[in-house]
């Protein structure tokens, strides 16, 4: 079953870009992760998805049931982290975490505790005493609650620190066991690629590609840049596998992909005196396969 | 429910703040009266110095100014002034601040009609005016019975009174239509006090120029306090239009804020 279907949905505001004809499903049980650049029409997607703004055109059905016409009934069994959290400030975080609760018809008392000890946040605080990467937890709690069948998270991460990300990570995929279906915007790469089953890339309000992580890690690009101690020929890098070859005196940069060795064994027939071995940032990946596109 | 007891505590505050000004003010005016009252004579002759239009502006009817009634009615005009920018905080802020604040995301990700939003948010603006007047009322009625020598009419005293609670919901529901309508409300209280005292300045200019047609216009001019004494009564046609601006008005912005994209970012 298909717990999120977005069809050839397009939403436009006066003359700045929306997005356009963005279609794609998330199955029951998947984490799913919504990649692309800011400013690309995620959040517009995912807002559109909660009826928070409607659409121009096309739909979307959430457990089955339109977006617009269900939009009350099906935000019972979502829950939501915005990118940007914002509370009432006066109010103790606590009081906020049951008014959040009231809106659901069940006692989640229990729970809020639990996800507080988690992310060991503490309860007692008023919102506007938290720092960001503080408010951020109450958003997660906020949006975990209620034990949502579907997470929406829209770049959960920001202002978490490592440690944090890591045990919201952890929630989340304990979630994920449970059957809790996960849609996760993002623009870093390597934290879709860690949790996410598959991707959809957005750019410029267009749905570039959707995709299987695991296909994605196949064709994995590796961004080397070589400084030699003498003058060494661009052409002797030109093997298969390698792009966007670029020499600049003693510097070269390339990407690569393919079996990484025998780029290896090439790089230590010269004598380097640096080596540089990157993921891809994601305009490059993006630029990959907006390449294939055209 | 949980909404309405949400939005009834954060108003709390101001509710109180602008509950006990309204009584301040009362109290005050109030409290010069009984020399007013001793002084009748005098007082008359030197508003009577004044040019008749400045005292048409500021509502002083001379001849009735020394009777309790009258000299309630005169004050009354400046407890609606500030009743009226209350009502129309109200009106506006309840929906704007979740906007400004940032926090319409949070309601909005709820499992809530936006109609259910903002039956709450009305019922709330209805609730904090209500308790406002109730207070006011009482607090004024023990006044007038300290300060009034003869004995007062409490019906009139009532009706009288009663008109700044229409009055608010008048400037309440417009300012609810506007925090609708307009895209981007950056602060509210700018907003409503200007236009608050544009009607005010209405109100004053239609006093001066006794034109009728501003009557309709400004609703600091649906009730004429001198009626009311007068006849212990309403006029029934500016009640009824009043009460259509009103439903009106809370109508539309039904119809708007359903349908409209709400901006959070």
């Amino acid at each position: 079953m298909n717990v999120i279907e977005i069809k050839n949905l397009t939403k436009t505001y006066g003359n700045a870009r929306g997005i356009e004809n963005v279609s794609f499903h998330v199955e029951e049980g998947e984490i799913f992760g919504f990649i692309g650049p800011n400013g690309a029409g995620k959040s517009t997607t995912l807002r559109t998805l909660l009826s928070i703004i409607y659409p121009t055109s096309g739909s979307a059905t959430v457990f089955g049931k339109d977006s617009v016409q269900s939009a009350s009934e099906i935000k019972k069994d979502i829950g939501y982290l915005p990118s940007e959290v914002f509370y009432y400030d006066r109010m103790r975080v606590k009081d906020l975490l049951n008014y959040s609760a009231s809106f659901y018809k069940k006692d989640c008392r229990k729970r809020i505790q639990e996800l507080a000890e988690i992310m060991d946040l503490d309860l007692s605080k008023r919102i506007d005493d938290l720092s960001y990467g503080n408010r951020k937890k109450v958003g997660i709690v906020q949006g975990l609650l209620h034990k949502p069948k579907l997470i929406i998270l829209d770049e959960p991460t920001g202002g978490l620190d490592p440690l944090m990300q890591q045990k919201f990570f952890d929630l989340l995929k304990e979630e994920n066991k449970k059957g809790t279906t996960i849609l996760f915007s993002s623009h870093i790469l390597s934290e879709v690629q860690k949790m996410c089953d598959r991707v959809a890339i957005i750019k410029e309000g267009k749905i570039i590609k959707v995709e299987k992580i695991s296909t994605l890690k196949e064709s994995n690009h590796k961004k080397i840049k070589v400084e030699t101690k003498v003058p060494v020929d661009v052409d002797f890098f030109d093997a298969d596998g390698v792009t966007n070859l670029e020499a600049t005196n003693n510097t070269i940069s390339f990407l690569f992909s393919g079996n990484i060795n025998l780029i290896m064994r090439k790089l230590s027939e010269i004598e380097l005196s640096n080596v540089w071995v990157d993921e891809p940032d994601l305009e490059e990946i993006f630029l990959h396969y907006y390449e294939k596109e055209v | 429910m949980n909404m309405f007891l949400h939005e009834l505590k954060v108003n709390r505050k101001s509710t109180i703040i602008w509950t006990l000004s309204l009584v301040a003010i009362a109290v005050l005016f109030l409290s010069i009266f009984p020399t007013i009252e001793r002084e009748g004579e005098e007082f008359k002759k030197v508003l009577a110095s004044y040019p008749e239009g400045v005292l048409k502006a500021v509502g002083v009817q001379i001849d009735s100014i020394t009777s309790f009634l009258g000299f309630y009615s005169y004050v009354f005009l400046y407890i609606m002034l500030c009743g009226a920018i209350q009502g129309m905080n109200l009106g506006m802020g309840v929906l704007s601040k979740e906007i400004i604040g940032k926090t319409a995301e949070f309601l909005l990700t709820k499992p809530v009609a936006r109609k259910e939003i903002l039956t709450s948010k009305a019922l709330v603006v209805v609730t904090s005016l209500l308790i406002t007047n109730i207070v006011f009322m009482g607090a004024a009625a023990l006044m007038a019975n300290i300060v009034a020598k003869e004995s007062i009419d409490y019906q009139v005293f009532f009706m009288i009174s009663a008109t700044n609670f229409f009055v608010q919901l008048m400037f309440a529901s417009f300012g609810f239509l506007l925090s609708v309508l307009v895209s981007r409300i950056k602060s509210v209280l700018p907003l409503s006090l200007s236009t608050v005292f544009a009607f005010f300045i209405l109100y004053m200019f239609g006093s001066v120029i006794g034109e009728k047609a501003v009557r309709y216009l400004t609703p600091f001019k649906y009730f004429d306090l001198a009626y009311i004494i007068r006849h212990s009564g309403y006029e029934a046609q500016y009640i009824i239009i009043g009460s259509i601006f009103i439903v009106a008005t809370v109508a539309v912005s039904f119809i708007v804020f359903t349908k409209k994209d709400i901006h959070t970012v």
